[in-house]
């Protein structure tokens, strides 16, 4: 039998599971219907079905979507839910994935809250892109909420109290009922004349009902176009507005935006106290490091004895004054050698040593006479022997 | 310095040159210079977070005016 054309289970489910995940309508589902099996499960997840009069489907909502609900479900209740439906292979089910849930009744604000909040980001209004940086040290903050309430208090508070250099101005707003939401676009345009760093856009916690004008698409807009930075702190923590989105920044709370806006002066001072030792430390560094490299040439062995660079010269100086001595000994020699024996030579020329062997020689007034035409008779003439002279007058000249 | 450059600006420059002092090799002269020019900066800001006083708060008034504004006891 050929067995090749059976599927597993594990095959089909999948398949299935894969055409659920497929198809865009079931991606994000808008359901609304009464709870009932309601179980919360000790991990935090919430396992129930939502039913109306002739259908039933299983849900489940995972605990980091079911921290953000509202209200506390129960079977029975009626609400309005937002998930995509796949399908769990275990079991075979499929079923809703719930990310948010919320009591119908305001079901209808809710819905438009979804439609606008899809239509803006569709527009692009939530890009990250287009939020603008806050500034991390304003000094002159505005803020668009009620003149009176815990909001402006908080805000106003906590500002003092961590950066009193900032200058605060407030742009006083209807922030509920009908008008707040055109109100609120007169103080955003309007705070765009003022020289501001940073805007709040804000109120305390209230109803859905209340907070309902930071859900309306003109304040949406004029948030987007404004040219100042804004933080939103629109009610509590859990609550989120379509203003959140929208704005560059989203606080929780009042006092959460006043403390995202400024710096606390004390971590400011203390930071610029660490910049400065940072500098002087960097500074005591560097002149320390100089200074112990001065000191190694300093401490150099040639700088430490400087006579050193002079004992190899002095040397070399002996060893030349050495050469030049014996160089000129030898010539002194030399000529001393030659001189004893031009002396010998001289000797053997000295007409002395002719006298001794009975020669003589004649002078008349110190001239030496060898030939007769230089006397006449009776001169005078001087005759001198090896030993001795004798005076003696020329009797007569014979010419020869 | 410039008188007007921002706070912000000034802790920007401050950080730039601890960088450019800690990270590069600079002779003695010039980190003399960047440090004396870098005291200078912290000085004013300091000044600026010391000695300025507590701001008014002030409130913009139908005709677009501001006036001092104070909390309601």
């Amino acid at each position: 039998m050929n067995n090749n054309k059976y599927l597993t289970v594990s095959a089909i489910t999948q398949y299935l599971k894969s055409k659920f995940d497929s198809d865009e309508h079931l991606r994000t589902v808008f359901l609304k219907g009464e709870i009932s099996n309601y179980k919360s499960h000790s991990s935090g997840h919430l396992y129930f079905s939502i039913k109306d009069e002739t259908s039933k489907i299983n849900a489940i909502m995972f605990s980091s979507s079911a921290r953000n609900l509202t209200f506390n479900p129960s079977d029975g209740a009626k609400v309005l839910v937002v998930g995509r439906i796949s399908i769990y292979e275990a079991t075979g089910n499929y079923q809703i994935y719930v990310d948010e849930m919320i009591e119908d009744g305001v079901g209808n604000l809710y819905l438009a809250f979804e439609k606008l909040k899809e239509q803006l980001s569709k527009e692009g209004l939530f890009d990250d892109k287009y939020k603008k940086p806050i500034p991390k040290i304003p000094k002159r903050v505005g803020v668009i909420t009620a003149p009176t309430g815990a909001a402006i208090k908080d805000i106003l508070s906590t500002i003092k109290r961590r950066f009193p250099v900032c200058e605060v101005i407030l742009f006083p707003s209807l922030v509920q009922g009908d008008g707040a939401k055109d109100d609120l676009v007169k103080n955003i345009k309007l705070a765009d004349n003022y020289d501001l760093d940073l805007l709040i856009v804000g109120r305390g916690g209230g109803s859905i009902e209340d907070l309902w004008p930071f859900n309306e698409e003109i304040v949406a807009r004029a948030i987007f176009n404004s040219k100042i930075p804004i933080i939103s702190a629109v009610g509590h923590e859990v609550d989120y507005t379509i203003a959140d989105f929208v704005s560059d920044l989203r606080a929780p709370t009042p006092t959460g935006a006043a403390e995202m806006a400024v710096p606390n002066i004390v971590d400011l001072i203390q930071y610029l106290d660490n910049l400065k030792i940072r500098f002087n430390e960097y500074m005591y560094r560097k002149i320390n490091y100089n200074k112990l490299l001065l000191d190694t040439f300093k401490n150099s062995f040639i700088l430490k004895n400087p006579m050193i660079m002079y004992d190899n010269k002095k040397q070399n100086l002996d060893l030349i004054n050495e050469r030049l001595n014996n160089l000129i000994n030898n010539k002194l020699d030399k000529s001393r050698n030659n001189l004893e024996r031009i002396i010998e030579k001289l000797e053997l020329l000295n007409p002395l040593s002719v006298l001794k062997r009975g020669y003589s020689i004649i002078y008349k007034d110190d001239q030496v006479i060898t030939k007769t035409s230089l006397i006449k008779q009776n001169d005078l003439l001087k005759i001198k022997l090896f030993k001795g002279d004798i005076d003696v007058v020329v009797k007569e000249v014979n010419n020869g | 310095m410039d008188k007007k450059l921002k706070f912000e600006d000034k802790i920007k420059i401050l950080e730039k040159t601890i960088k450019e002092l800690e990270n590069d090799d600079i002779n003695l002269d010039s980190s003399i210079e960047k440090y004396t020019e870098a005291m200078k900066l912290i000085k004013e800001c300091d000044d600026e977070l010391k000695n300025i006083e507590e701001k008014v708060s002030k409130i913009v008034t139908v005709d677009g005016t501001l006036e001092n504004f104070e909390l309601e006891k």
